[in-house]
């Protein structure tokens, strides 16, 4: 529906019944003018907000988004504001990466009395609105494209681990085996040059056990689908987040999953070996030294070094350990703790609002929606009930527009707020290499910045930060009105 | 002798130039930049685009059968004077854009021909696939040497094989010999004004055979549609052979021949907008793919979706139309997030039938 | 579906901003809308038969009103269409008038909001489903909260209605600040006649149960069950043994305690019985006063007392009760006075509180009933009356009349010159306020009749005259000139606020509250009773500042209420609640961890685990909806896909 040509701008709000909805009642009793560009949407309470709504209504043209609710401690049912607060917070954080001005976005409380106060929010609001005009469409966007700078530093040596104590660890399974009803590791791919998860049942399967930098899948995706069973697993530091990250979740049983781990020195960025490698008939043979992985093909040798070709989440890992384990095989990999700010972050991190959207723009218009990213993330639990291809609820259409598949990708991170591990299976799965990881690692960030430093994947025992709350939110500053 | 024609090597673009004029959509590889891998995809040719000639990560299938298409749109309206009488207009969208699919691979142009069975040769042809099949011609490039993933060579195909291809592009010393190897590709030859290549032809008859040398041998697969069916029952098989598989979409979207297709209406058909009838591609790896209404679904587990991918590749398609539903092109092997290996399957089948057959 | 659409004048409420009939033209090209019109007031008998008829002439299975907030008359449609045979919740209301013609003057632009709002609701109709209400049991006992007058007029009307009533004072007494007044306006009738009575029918009526000394610690649960943890605060004297005697709260050594019931105009023990007639009559000791308690030395109630009830040990108990209603009767406080310097901030010991005041007054207050100073114990001559001290007053936050000041302060000037005929009293006021039943002719009286002196005006200064009187600078705005008067005594009319916690309490019952902390009742004028929480009502001033006479009235008002919802046989749930779609939940938990009611519970459905929605306990906010990822489980009535309608009604690109 077009708002009135030039007076109005379209402003979505979102209010619960009990406060917000009367004060803006309790403002109209008193006759308290405001402008007429907001819609009111009533909903029960701000906790049934869900963030998707927001950033739904503002891809698909609203220009600002106002959300409020009873004042914290004020909610009708106790609690819906303090996980709304939580949940808001993260959406605000996450907006402007995908490139909508953040100040588009903004959230209050309104009591059933503050008539008011009411009042001057929605002037307010509608005047910063007006102040920033019609919201950008993602189609209109220039597209932009970009490269993120992967010559970076690491906090932790990177190297091949070919020194690793893979027959202690072969032997240790052999010897779990019996109790076990397999045990999930790598092996050797349709060549020497590729690795593929391995489902050990048997001392042979285990003697297929293969360990190194080619070992980039991450083994974990596959433990909710056998829980209930006595499963065993190799990981590497990053697959044991996710691990961490499931018990958490109680998606898996600490007790059915026997974790063996050995400290891991990074792993190659297959996309980056396989463009070096181009079209070849035939890998001649694979050898590694301390730093580096030589890969023969076709008589052509190439070199890869561990410093140049990890993967980009290998160079801020802080994990290259697992964080937990059942046994343990090698020495530690020593870690030096410090700022970093993964690559493909910075690089929007440097880009205008403007430029993230033509940059998003310019990536999601190749999309497939194979969901490769999906299936391959280990915390997408839906599995098989996707809101992404559902239409009891219909978030999504099943046009092909780069609306729609952005939107997906904002189904996907917002849904890890608080969960995803970096693990950055996402956009290693990706067929044509969309850098999504980004997006989550926004994500991870606004969930650290939120909540005191919070890291997913750290502490099994811990309580996922957006299915909680603090009466007090000593991280979060919420504006003044 | 078909027609032959020859074009320097630094020639390719301004011959997609010169076919892209008259309004003829022509699609080329092109390199998509700032992706975290190399990107390639059938984009339609515009001058400065980037054309590559490397093997392009999505097959130009898009050609004749879009990853979302309209097939119509339908708006609503109601009479102001008796709100009980509503008007449905529909429109039809037929889509056919005189099109070249240029620079593909003879994978992906047997491709096309897989896909004309179902779509033209069944008991109804699909308007949309056929109206826009009719006016594509297809000017292939063959390869040059085999590939560790590829294995057209294993299922009737090859390196240089001209299924689907109305023109076949080969490259040798100094440039390109274009063979036209149908009245369509005749006709494209004739348009693009090159100069004949006939003198040229045994150059690339050497080049073809080179291709043919660097293959390693094919498996015989001749048992693989009996051994299918014989596996078919055999879940410990399935089910150690799908293992590692994430039921994600990435081998069938990027696959040549799949040709599943969802429908859906978007759209409110009272409103400005209207509605619109999409079609869209479907993936058999997905649950949601056999989902019935009522809940129930005959394929819950991934094992029997991924056995009915491969058994319809090597059995029951060709047991409906003769050829396999593969072109061997290698692309669910390489874009898959854990390297399945469709091969691998089908040899195993093979092996593990052995005496069931 | 066919959608019926009334977009409502409101007389010229709507219809002067929002031209209504373009409004229902625009609804006629909505989807599913086969009817739209503009009726005067839809609310109305004729507007509401109008809707009855056309669903029955246009077989309408789904009913847009566009009219006033949903707030106010969502229920009242409800019934309208449920009459005419749909299910009430095929129905839906877009706001146009307090958020559209009340608040914007562009007709053009309301018309298109309100067009726009409509567009909204007919999107949502279109995806609402025929909901049906679940039936539970009720607990039929009530917990009120408060044993002051509105909280003892609410108890014995329960029970004499009868049903089972808990309730639960704070202090060692009930009978609230109304047992701390000497006389009441405007019969000038003895408070502690009129109170104590009902107060003994509160301890011998056999449907009350009373906890004294005690307070409410947590609420759960919902209209029909609230579970109530209840902590009784030891009063290291077991009650169960006292009599009430008297005999420890002789020999307590510890003489110097502060008085709290004579509002610290004197001093009593550290075991104390409140007042002669309090109910209960059981001795408490204020501990740290204690010198047995504190010290560990003393013991001498212990080995006074005839029945061996006094206990150093006995600890505070917490029981847990069950009601299926509450009434919340807290009362109010004083406003921190201190903050008026140009009053002393509290530190002459002759201006005073008119409720310290009324305690001077009061024959059983610290001194007989003896109207004395503070300071030298001599009977004032001259006593100034300061109105609106902390009323009406913005500079300190409290802009609303405390509504009994006016009246008392004219009682006490009256019961001044009846204690001390030769005293003079004046009253400094800013506006009489004296609307009620007799109130008029009272003040008139105390004008008149008693010569009390009544100056318009407000006190600029107090301050001692050096010779043990007080100088009282003010001014004379109805003469225009200032004014000074040597006082003996002046006594400050002291304005109101919530009680001391009221806010804590408003969110363990899941209430509203102002900024004063007065509990908001569901609608001013409509629902004073009523809070927004279904089972929980007000009465008194914990509502609102009002007097003895209207907290009596709001009292009976919030027991007719609890028994009318006690007079059902079962009572309805409301079923816009949560449902799991089990086919797409994969038990993932996030639900039942976030859900603030536990309403949600693991389930085993052939063999695979499920989550499930406790009907009677879901209250429907939706929280779980947004935290499920899959879109299992959705909110009855605010669906995603309603909502979503909703957005894409509005923002379509």
């Amino acid at each position: 529906m077009p708002v009135l040509e030039g007076k109005e701008l379209r402003i979505v709000g979102f209010l619960c019944n009990w406060c917000s909805y009367g004060g803006a009642d309790t403002a109209g009793v008193a006759r308290a003018g405001q402008p007429t560009d907001l819609r009111v949407i009533r909903v029960p309470c701000t906790g049934r907000v869900d963030p998707l709504f927001i950033v739904k209504a503002l891809l698909e043209g609203a220009d600002g988004v106002l959300v409020s609710g009873c004042h914290p401690r004020d909610c009708h049912y106790s609690v819906g504001n303090f996980y709304a607060r939580r949940r808001l917070e993260v959406v605000r954080e996450f907006l402007p990466v995908i490139g909508i001005d953040p100040r588009r976005f903004a959230y209050t409380w309104v009591s059933a009395s503050e008539g008011q106060r009411w009042q001057e929010v929605v002037q307010k609001f509608t005047a910063e609105i007006h102040d920033l005009g019609p919201a950008p469409r993602l189609e209109d966007a220039k597209p932009l494209l970009r490269l993120a700078d992967m010559a970076l530093t690491s906090l932790h040596p990177l190297g091949t681990g070919e020194k690793a104590a893979l027959a202690e660890l072969k032997e240790a399974i052999k010897q779990k085996l019996p109790e076990l009803d397999f045990v999930i590791g790598w092996q050797e791919g349709y060549d020497a040059a590729h690795t593929v998860p391995l489902f050990m049942k048997t001392p042979e399967d285990v003697d297929k056990l293969v360990w190194g930098p080619l070992n980039v899948n991450n083994p974990a995706v596959y433990l909710p689908q056998f829980k209930g069973k006595k499963v065993g697993i190799v990981v590497k530091g990053c697959d044991s987040r996710s691990i961490a990250e499931l018990l958490q979740e109680k998606l898996i049983n600490r007790e059915d999953v026997t974790i063996f781990s050995i400290p891991c020195e990074g792993v190659l960025d297959m996309a980056r070996v396989n463009t070096e490698l181009g079209r070849y008939t035939k890998i001649d043979s694979v050898t590694m030294d301390e730093a580096s992985v030589t890969i023969t093909a076709d008589g052509t040798e190439h070199r890869f070094c561990m410093t140049e070709c990890a993967q980009g989440k290998c160079y801020g890992c802080t994990t290259p350990g697992a964080v937990i384990a059942d046994q343990r095989f090698g020495t530690p990999v020593e870690v030096t703790p410090a700022a970093h700010t993964p690559p493909e972050l910075a690089m929007l991190d440097a880009m205008s609002l403007e430029e993230r959207m033509g940059f998003w723009k310019a990536q999601m218009e190749r999309c497939l929606r194979c969901y490769a990213c999906r299936n391959a993330c280990p915390m997408c639990v839906c599995r098989d009930y996707c809101i992404s291809d559902s239409r009891e609820p219909h978030w999504m259409s099943q046009g092909e527009s780069a609306r729609d598949k952005l939107f997906f990708q904002t189904i996907h991170a917002l849904h890890l707020a608080g969960r995803c591990t970096g693990c950055g299976e996402c956009q290693r799965a990706c067929p044509v290499g969309i850098p999504i990881l980004a997006l989550r690692q926004q994500i991870a960030r606004a969930v650290g910045k939120l909540f005191g430093g919070y890291q997913s994947g750290i502490n099994p025992e811990a309580i996922p930060p957006l299915l909680t709350y603090a009466v007090e939110e000593p991280h979060i500053h919420e504006r003044d009105w | 002798m078909s027609k032959i024609r020859f074009v320097a090597s630094d020639g390719l673009p301004g011959l997609a130039a010169s076919l892209a004029k008259g309004g003829r959509r022509v699609l080329v590889p092109v390199e998509k930049p700032a992706a975290s891998k190399p990107s390639v995809v059938f984009a339609p040719y515009e001058p400065g685009v980037k054309m590559t000639l490397a093997k392009a990560t999505v097959p130009p299938k898009e050609a004749v059968l879009p990853e979302c298409e309209t097939l119509m749109t339908f708006q609503k309206s109601r009479d102001p004077a008796d709100l009980n009488q509503t008007t449905l207009a529909l429109t039809a969208v037929e889509e056919g854009v005189p099109t070249v699919v240029f620079a593909c691979r003879p994978c992906d142009a047997r491709g096309f021909a897989a896909l004309d069975k179902p779509f033209l040769e069944g008991l109804y042809a699909d308007p949309y696939y056929k109206a826009r099949r009719e006016k594509l011609t297809v000017a292939s490039l063959t390869c040059a040497t085999g590939c560790e993933t590829c294995f057209c060579h294993w299922v009737g195909g090859g390196p240089t094989s001209p299924i689907g291809s109305d023109v076949l592009i080969t490259e040798i010393e100094g440039g390109y010999v274009l063979q036209a190897m149908t009245p369509k590709g005749e006709e494209l030859l004739e348009a693009s004004g090159l100069p004949d290549g006939a003198d040229k032809f045994p150059l690339a008859e050497a080049a073809r055979k080179a291709a043919w040398a660097s293959l390693v041998p094919a498996p015989d697969l001749t048992a693989a549609r009996e051994s299918l069916k014989a596996m078919f029952e055999d879940t410990a098989f399935w089910e150690a052979e799908t293992a590692r598989c994430l039921s994600c979409g990435a081998c069938t979207y990027f696959c040549p021949t799949c040709y599943c297709f969802n429908i859906t209406d978007e759209g409110e058909p009272q409103s400005p907008c209207g509605g619109r009838r999409l079609r869209s591609w479907d993936n058999c790896m997905s649950s949601l793919y056999t989902r019935e209404a009522s809940g129930h679904n005959p394929r819950p587990e991934k094992y029997q979706r991924m056995r009915n991918r491969v058994s319809h590749k090597f059995w029951t398609y060709p047991e409906n139309w003769g050829p396999y539903l593969c072109s061997g092109c290698g692309r669910c092997i390489t874009n898959c997030p854990v390297c399945l290996d469709i091969r691998a399957i089908v040899l195993d089948a093979v092996a593990a039938a052995k005496g069931k057959v | 579906m066919r959608i019926g659409v009334f977009v409502c004048h409101c007389g010229s409420n709507i219809a002067g901003t929002v031209d209504v009939a373009e409004v229902a033209e625009r609804a006629r090209h909505y989807p599913d809308v086969v009817y739209a019109d503009d009726p005067m007031y839809t609310c109305a008998e004729p507007g509401q038969a109008a809707i009855e008829q056309a669903i029955h002439d246009y077989k309408l299975d789904g009913v847009v009103v566009a009219s006033c907030t949903p707030r106010m008359h969502e229920p009242t449609f409800r019934r309208t269409v449920e009459r005419a045979g749909l299910n009430p919740y095929m129905f839906e209301m877009a706001n146009i008038r307090e958020h559209v013609s009340w608040i914007g003057k562009d007709k053009e632009a309301n018309t298109n909001k309100a067009a726009e709002l409509v567009l909204m609701a007919v999107e949502k109709l279109r995806r609402n489903r025929p909901l049906s209400p679940k039936s539970f049991e009720v607990t039929k006992k009530v917990l009120i909260i408060g044993g002051g007058v509105a909280g003892i007029q609410a108890a014995l009307d329960c029970a004499d209605g009868g049903v089972p009533v808990i309730l639960v004072e704070r202090e060692a007494t009930i009978g609230g600040k109304m047992a701390k007044l000497d006389k009441t306006f405007p019969t000038v009738d003895c408070s502690a006649c009129i109170l104590g009575p009902k107060m003994v029918d509160v301890a011998q009526h056999p449907l009350i149960t009373l906890y004294a000394y005690s307070e409410v610690e947590d609420i759960s649960g919902y209209v029909g069950n609230f579970e109530v943890k209840i902590r009784k605060k030891t009063p290291y004297v077991d009650w169960s043994k006292c009599t009430g005697c008297g005999t420890c709260t002789e020999k307590c050594p510890s003489k110097k305690t502060p008085d709290a019931f004579n509002e610290f105009m004197g001093d009593t023990t550290a075991i104390t019985i409140a007042f002669p007639q309090a109910i209960p009559k059981k001795a408490v000791i204020n501990a740290p006063y204690c010198r047995k308690l504190t010290s560990g030395k003393c013991g001498i109630c212990a080995k006074v007392c005839p029945t061996g009830a006094v206990d150093y040990e006995l600890k505070d108990e917490v029981i847990t009760e069950t009601v299926g209603s509450i009434v919340a009767a807290t009362g109010y406080d004083l406003v921190d006075w201190s903050v008026y310097e140009e009053y002393g901030g509290g530190r002459y010991p002759d201006v005073i509180t008119a409720l310290q005041y009324e305690r001077l007054l009061n024959a059983s207050g610290p001194t007989g009933g003896h109207v004395v100073r503070p300071s030298d114990g001599r009977e004032p001559r001259d006593v100034v009356f300061i109105q609106c001290v902390g009323s009406r007053d913005r500079s300190i936050g409290r802009p609303y009349c405390s509504a009994f000041c006016c009246m008392y302060t004219a009682k006490q000037a009256v019961l001044t010159k009846d204690h001390i005929p030769d005293s003079q009293s004046h009253i400094f006021y800013m506006d009489i306020r004296a609307a009620g039943k007799l109130y008029d002719e009272f003040t008139r009286r105390a004008m008149e009749e008693y010569g009390t002196n009544y100056i318009r005006g407000r006190v600029s200064a107090i301050y001692p005259d050096g010779e043990g009187r007080y100088v009282v600078m003010g001014a004379d705005t109805l003469m225009g000139e200032p004014i000074e008067i040597k006082a003996d005594l002046v006594v400050l009319a002291v304005g109101i606020q919530a009680s001391a916690g009221a806010e804590k309490l408003a969110e363990k019952l899941r209430i509203s509250y102002d900024a004063y902390g007065f509990f908001m009742e569901s609608h001013v004028k409509l629902k004073p009773v009523e809070t927004n929480t279904a089972g929980v009502f007000l009465a008194g001033v914990c509502q609102g500042p009002k007097d003895i006479p209207a907290s009596v009235a709001q009292g009976s008002a919030a027991a007719a209420k609890v028994l009318d919802l006690f007079a059902r046989p079962q009572l309805h749930s409301d079923p816009a609640i949560a449902h799991v779609d089990m086919r797409r939940c994969v038990d993932c938990g996030k639900c039942i961890r976030c859900c603030p009611f536990g309403a949600i519970e693991e389930v085993n459905m052939r063999g695979v685990n499920k989550a499930q929605v406790i009907e009677t306990v879901c209250q429907g906010c939706g929280l779980c909806v947004a935290t499920c990822p899959q879109g299992a489980i959705q909110l009855s009535h605010s669906t995603d896909n309603q909502i979503l309608a909703e957005v894409n009604a509005l923002c379509r690109f």
